[in-house]
């Protein structure tokens, strides 16, 4: 080594770093499995039985100690969860046709305001989450739209489209326009090339965008909060309102889960992904 | 040579940044002969591409008519036209196999895939590449792009095939070992090849005829020889190949020759026929049009190139005026930087350029 000192002091900050960034997580992990209900900061044993309430498993009335539980009903967290994932298929599913639609647009067809119009797709993005919410709150109301799962998907496409956009276009900009002039000359519509040319090429960023999207509509609290009716709550709402009263073990579970969650996701992204560019 | 394209007073301009409008094509009238091949010369910037492409249907003219075997293509979509293009990217698609990329003007034509695979068998063995339909096209190297590229073009027997540069990112080598193969093929096919370049000695080596382009123009058509000996104005002649120009007024006429006189006092035999005494003319003398003689035009070596077999030697005359470029052989006698020698030329293979 050149320098000694230099390398671990260099060693001693990347490990710094990550324990910084990875130390939150690990011991939200930890106290998953304390046994102790009452103060998590105190490790009582190893448990599942954060878990077994989670999935409504715990007999509670058999013990004393299950008064600590609070998660008043199994079914509510279910419901809260399945709210969610419906939310994130479909507004995933709505955001990456709009926003792939919109970046092909953009890139391949000359119109009138075109730079106009690509200002306005990232304006979204750039707006504090807390003035969309109340934007939309107040837009749905003057509507007199009744507050539901619709209105959330709703909200939640307006901004997830311009994440889509921001991912695909990027993946467009480094398409030779020559590949599908190659097969427009080789007898091709526009139809079959957008087919077999430029949404193959396109791929890896729709998947990309698709999976950002889906990541960000499960996770997000803020804009949901304002829009979300009493009886469609998603999860990150769901959870804000247990922590309001107080933290608890099961917090703790439900967030071990959602971490698994999130890393599957992206381990299922970046394998996707190199698979394309192995290819 | 029976008319197969026939192209008349197309026109196409652009809008230049700065709000004005250029002519990239002015006026052009072409045509290509079945089983003809034809190269489109010029600078960048001269139009050739822009007319490649409005045969392809990729640009759209202002004005003008583009007829194929009789028929006005100029409404009809790229994907209607019987014409097919090698890009001068390649343009390959990375996410299907060779096989597919070659066989692709058959899939979306419909063709049954037992027809088709032999069909892209066929076409791959034509290009020398049999075996390679199952790698992708990133595990080419660039020649063998090219020839993937040229199998998928020729698959669905266009009328005509367009090429575009194609040769430009090889190296030199292999660039005029696939100067030599696009010619064997376009003779074996039967098929009407219309190539754009830029290079003087890839029009020489290829073309039946070349069709010399200068901002927006057809400057002069011909074949290679004729092109090369007897270039019509300066841009022809000095875009092909090296030359040497003399700006001459005719001094005195001595029977079959005539005498002109350059402002610097050289003078020149040149071939009399035509020629009246103070008419002014430009003497086109390519540098292996002079021999190292014991008489003749006396001059002095300033420069030696090397170039492997010959040498390229400048040589300032004696009068003044600019430098002369000539070819000589490498020998051991070749003349060494600062000699004086003689050039001797054939007067009767001076050629005059027009209205000069």
């Amino acid at each position: 080594m050149r320098n000694p000192l230099g390398w671990l002091l260099l060693t001693l900050f990347s490990l710094l770093f990550f324990a910084f960034i990875y130390a939150p997580l690990a011991v939200i992990i930890g106290y998953s499995f304390n046994a102790n209900p009452i103060n998590m900061m105190i490790w009582d044993g190893f448990t599942l039985d954060w878990y077994r309430g989670l999935f409504g498993f715990a007999d509670r009335t058999a013990d004393p100690n299950s008064r600590a539980l609070y998660v008043e009903s199994t079914d509510q967290l279910i419901a809260a969860l399945k709210n969610s994932l419906i939310v994130a298929a479909v507004t995933t599913s709505v955001s990456t046709v709009l926003g792939t639609a919109t970046a092909i647009a953009l890139a391949r067809y000359r119109f009138r305001l075109r730079g106009f119009y690509r200002g306005f797709l990232l304006l979204p993005m750039m707006m504090p989450d807390i003035v969309l919410g109340i934007g939309l709150l107040i837009f749905f109301v003057t509507l007199g739209m009744k507050l539901s799962l619709l209105t959330i998907i709703i909200g939640h496409c307006t901004f997830l489209t311009s994440y889509v956009f921001i991912i695909v276009q990027a993946r467009i900009a480094g398409i030779d326009p020559a590949l599908e002039e190659a097969s427009a000359d080789l007898g091709a519509s526009e139809w079959v090339t957008l087919r077999k040319v430029l949404l193959p090429q396109l791929a890896p960023g729709i998947v990309g965008g698709a999976l950002l999207a889906f990541v960000i509509s499960m996770d997000d609290l803020v804009i949901t909060y304002f829009i979300a009716g009493t009886d469609s709550t998603t999860l990150p709402v769901f959870i804000f309102g247990m922590i309001r009263r107080g933290v608890k073990p099961e917090i703790n579970a439900i967030a071990t889960l959602l971490i698994l969650a999130s890393v599957l996701i992206a381990a299922l992204g970046l394998w996707l992904r190199s698979r394309k560019i192995d290819k | 040579m029976t008319g197969l394209l026939e192209i008349r007073g197309a026109r196409r301009s652009f809008a230049t940044p700065e709000g004005g409008r250029i002519a990239a094509l002015d006026g052009v009238d072409l045509d290509v002969g079945a089983n003809e091949f034809v190269t489109l010369l010029g600078p960048s910037g001269c139009g050739k591409t822009t007319l490649l492409r409005s045969i392809s249907g990729f640009e759209a003219l202002d004005a003008g008519v583009i007829r194929l075997d009789g028929r006005d293509i100029g409404a009809l979509p790229p994907f209607r036209r019987p014409v097919n293009t090698v890009f001068q990217s390649y343009a390959l698609f990375g996410h299907m196999s060779v096989a597919r990329n070659v066989g692709y003007a058959l899939e979306v034509g419909g063709v049954a895939r037992a027809e088709r695979e032999r069909a892209v068998a066929e076409a791959l063995d034509k290009v020398g590449l049999a075996g390679f339909g199952a790698r992708r096209p990133s595990q080419l190297s660039g020649g063998q792009r090219q020839r993937v590229a040229l199998a998928r073009a020729i698959i669905g027997r266009p009328r005509i095939l367009l090429l575009d540069e194609p040769l430009s990112a090889l190296d030199r080598n292999l660039r005029q070992q696939m100067q030599l193969e696009l010619k064997t093929l376009q003779h074996n096919l039967g098929i009407a090849f219309v190539f754009v370049t830029h290079d003087q000695e890839e029009a020489l080596t290829m073309s039946d005829r070349i069709v010399v382009m200068r901002a927006g123009r057809i400057e002069q058509q011909g074949s290679p020889r004729d092109i090369f000996r007897h270039p019509r104005t300066r841009f022809v002649a000095e875009f092909i190949g090296e030359t040497n120009l003399f700006d001459v007024t005719v001094d005195r006429i001595e029977g079959e020759v005539a005498i002109g006189r350059t402002a610097e006092g050289l003078e020149l035999r040149l071939p009399g026929a035509g020629l009246t005494v103070g008419r002014r003319a430009t003497a086109v003398l390519r540098p292996a049009d002079f021999r190292l003689a014991e008489a003749g035009l006396p001059v002095t070596i300033t420069r030696s190139v090397y170039l492997g077999q010959d040498l390229n030697l400048f040589a300032a005359p004696a009068p003044g005026g600019p430098e002369i470029r000539v070819t000589a052989r490498d020998a051991a006698d070749a003349p060494e930087v600062g000699a004086r020698v003689h050039l001797a030329y054939d007067a009767a293979a001076v050629h005059l350029l027009e209205g000069a």
